[in-house]
């Protein structure tokens, strides 16, 4: 696997962000700072291709954290995917009936937030004899420049737009606000292997706004 | 974060010795009634432990095993239960599944390691395996027991504890208990390879909440599984920590805590990392102080402005303890957290001592000198009622206390509308309109306004103020000319006064004209006269329309120039102005 050192930076911001913790994705409570898994997301949404796996390696706060509570409706049940099968070969009907399985959620959120993610990319066994990383760097270059994505890129739940601008190389950027704080363990992302999905935690710390990311198989990582 | 301080404060509270914390594998819980036996395992004594509470007879707080998780399923207790699983008392008219409980209650007691060697579980089962119950069910006090259902637990004679908490029987409960599941993963709060808690013990407590309890890591319904989990499965969080964060969460919100406080729908809790004064007095400060002692929260907002040179002061400015605040709301049978806030012991104390300067507003000696949150926000409530307090304003305005933010915009209308609505404005409102109007000025500070002072301020040119203040004027005016009117202006104008002036004041002039004319004391005539014309230089026109932020600037004009007005009237007795 071809490595490459090629820094990227992408300044996102948006009005409302839900990363949301694992153990309460009912009743959403966000992390206070944007998570690993979402800024790939991010990333993914500007250029994605299966020759390239993109990896975060800090993440600037530009905003202060500031939280807003909301409530909302949302449904309790899943639709049927056997009604799903029948309806494609032609029989029944595919419908979930949302009064009846109204449930409210709360969800606390974080509100006017921004962001600078660094990253870069690895190529993967996907890439082809006529990858290679400036390819693709110059790739999402271009697109970033001129706001092309493949879908609206959001801040942790879809409803939650983001807008996002690259960061010139060579330019200071947007600085981040002076807070250092200990944010806990934190999600770094889920790992998709042996057909189950495991998520990976790490300990993030808030380092004069910025939070260092270590990569997925580092040591301090656990899962 | 949330759960990782609540387990912290679990370990801390552990350290420090409390006993009120059951460690892990107990729990404490009320037995209402005891069942006395002797060495070889005969009944001697049902005993109450009843106290009276108030209205209710409670039973007494012993430290037992943990209950198991109830649901249709038969599952007993180790060691305590209710008449059902003690002694098979059937009393839904299904005898065979009351045996089944029995039985099981009788299992697992056998079950535990180490069991015969202890006196007091060995005359237990005895007890239990000759089945004679008839000297029981023929004690005096055993109807009772049947008709409350309470739980019952044993006693040795000669014990003072119960068999449950004997040092051998303690001992083999801790020590056992082992799970079958041996996947270790890694738990999201230690961050250490523990097994996952498929589900959580409930949190108690929360007003509105089941009754039964609630829980914040819940997956009860399939649309909220991710990746194939279930329950517990989608948010691995180890036996240990689930253990400890509820157990602590529980603690903070039994009842009569100091370190809890109930806003608006939120539970809310108080807690540090280390043991501070802060965490029991934090609650006294907002809170609503009781009958018996009125003065309580005064002195608490005192010993908070109190500088830490005298010694007396509550906290010291520099103390970086880190404080924690969990505002909790139910929500059937889970719990949102509403919200979460983490600053330094010291940090809150500044911007509680600034909420309270910022509410703090001249009022009459009979009112009281400091304020609740209560009282606050029952203001804003039409017709004076808790129920009609907007839900979410306790929390948001919490939140903008604890983060030392402006106060949520809806709070100034709501104050304002109310003033509108009850054409008056009474001391709370006032107080918070101009909490509102200090604290939104310092985040957009506006440099041609003046800030809102606590008493009145003649020199204040803003035109919504000098207008309340016109308006106090010329309801004394008429007033004085006719004393005891069932109707003033107030209650004829102060809704369009306040919002649109320039169709109101000019009539309310020529109105003023009458009444001064009707005055006998020339002297006060003179004095209102004065008083108008200083009022009316600082005003160039009446303006169309008042703004928000004006009409509560306008209320507060009137509320000085009242309060101005009552007090020269206590220094200088009659010809007042």
């Amino acid at each position: 696997m071809n490595t490459t050192l090629q820094q990227v930076r992408l300044h996102v911001w948006g009005e409302y962000a839900c990363f949301t913790r694992p153990e309460m994705k009912v009743e959403r409570v966000s992390y206070d700072v944007m998570t690993p898994s979402a800024a790939r997301g991010i990333l993914e949404a500007v250029l994605w291709k299966p020759a390239i796996r993109w990896e975060v390696t800090r993440i600037d706060v530009l905003r202060p954290i500031r939280w807003i509570s909301v409530r909302r409706n949302e449904v309790g049940s899943v639709a049927s995917t056997r009604n799903a099968l029948a309806a494609m070969h032609g029989g029944g009907m595919v419908a979930l009936y949302v009064e009846e399985a109204r449930q409210q959620r709360a969800g606390l959120l974080l509100h006017d937030v921004g962001y600078v993610i660094h990253a870069r990319f690895k190529l993967t066994d996907r890439a082809g004899p006529g990858d290679n990383p400036a390819k693709f760097a110059d790739m999402f270059r271009r697109r970033a420049e001129s706001g092309q994505c493949f879908n609206q890129p959001y801040l942790g739940c879809r409803e939650f737009s983001a807008s996002f601008s690259l960061v010139p190389p060579g330019e200071p950027g947007p600085q981040p606000i002076e807070e250092s704080r200990d944010l806990g363990w934190m999600l770094h992302d889920v790992v998709h292997e042996n057909g189950a999905a495991t998520p990976r935690f790490f300990r993030a710390r808030l380092e004069d706004g910025s939070l260092p990311v270590p990569p997925l198989t580092a040591a301090e990582v656990h899962g | 974060m949330i759960l990782q301080a609540l387990a912290e404060y679990y370990d801390r509270k552990i350290r420090e010795d409390d006993v009120a914390l059951a460690p892990q594998g107990f729990e404490r819980k009320e037995i209402p009634f005891l069942i006395v036996l002797d060495e070889s395992g005969n009944f001697v004594d049902l005993e109450d432990t009843r106290v009276q509470e108030g209205k209710r007879v409670v039973g007494r707080t012993f430290t037992v095993p943990s209950a198991v998780k109830r649901t249709v399923a038969v599952a007993a207790n180790l060691l305590w239960d209710n008449p059902g699983y003690v002694f098979g008392i059937d009393g839904k008219g299904n005898p065979a599944r009351a045996r089944q409980q029995h039985e099981a209650f009788v299992a697992a007691i056998r079950g535990l390691r180490g069991v015969q060697d202890d006196a007091g579980s060995a005359a237990l089962l005895s007890f239990l395996e000759r089945s004679e119950f008839q000297e029981v069910f023929a004690h005096p006090r055993w109807p009772e027991v049947v008709e409350t259902g309470g739980n019952l637990s044993f006693r040795l004679a000669g014990d003072a504890e119960l068999v449950c908490q004997r040092a051998a029987v303690r001992d083999a409960i801790s020590a056992g208990g082992g799970t079958t599941e041996t996947t270790r993963t890694q738990c999201l709060v230690t961050g250490e390879p523990d097994t996952v808690a498929r589900l959580h013990p409930a949190i108690k407590g929360v007003r509105g909440a089941q009754t039964a309890g609630a829980n914040i890591v819940s997956f009860n319904l399939e649309s909220f599984n991710s990746y194939g989990h279930t329950q517990g499965f989608n948010a691995p969080v180890g036996a240990r920590a689930t253990f400890a964060y509820t157990t602590a969460l529980n603690y903070l919100l039994r009842k009569d805590s100091p370190q809890r406080l109930q806003l608006g729908d939120a539970a809310t809790v108080f807690w540090a990392e280390r043991a501070t004064p802060l965490e029991t007095e934090i609650t006294r400060l907002f809170e609503e102080p009781p009958r018996d002692d009125p003065d309580r929260n005064v002195e608490a907002v005192r010993a908070l402005f109190e500088s830490p040179r005298t010694g007396t002061a509550l906290v010291d400015r520099d103390d970086r303890t880190r404080f924690y605040v969990l505002g909790l709301a139910p929500n059937a049978s889970r719990l949102a957290i509403r919200f979460w806030h983490v600053s330094t012991v010291g940090e809150l104390a500044e911007r509680i001592r600034l909420h309270f300067e910022d509410i703090r507003i001249a009022r009459a000696p009979h009112e009281p000198e400091v304020l609740s949150l209560f009282r606050l926000l029952v203001a804003t409530a039409s017709l004076g009622k808790a129920e009609n307090i907007r839900p979410a304003l306790a929390a948001e305005m919490i939140r903008a206390i604890l983060e030392g933010t402006a106060y949520p915009r809806e709070l100034l209308a709501a104050a304002v509308q109310r003033n509108r609505a009850e054409r008056n404005v009474t001391y709370p409102r006032a107080a918070l309109v101009k909490a509102c109007l200090r604290r939104a000025d310092r985040f957009n500070p506006q440099p041609s306004e003046p800030e809102v002072t606590v008493s009145l301020d003649e020199s204040n040119p803003n035109p919504g103020y000098r207008l309340g203040r016109l308006f106090a004027v010329l309801e004394r005016a008429q007033e004085a000319a006719s004393p005891g009117l069932n109707a003033t202006i107030r209650d004829r104008f102060y809704g369009a006064a306040s919002t649109t002036p320039v169709t109101v004041f000019p009539r309310l002039l020529a109105l003023k004209n009458h009444h001064v004319a009707k005055l006998e004391n020339r002297g006060q005539a003179v004095n209102l006269e004065k008083q108008i014309g200083a009022i009316m230089e600082g005003i160039q026109e009446f303006p169309a329309l008042l703004a928000l932020p004006d009409q509560g600037r306008f209320s507060i004009g009137y509320y000085h120039q009242r309060q101005a007005f009552f007090t020269r009237r206590n220094t200088d007795h009659g010809d007042d102005a």
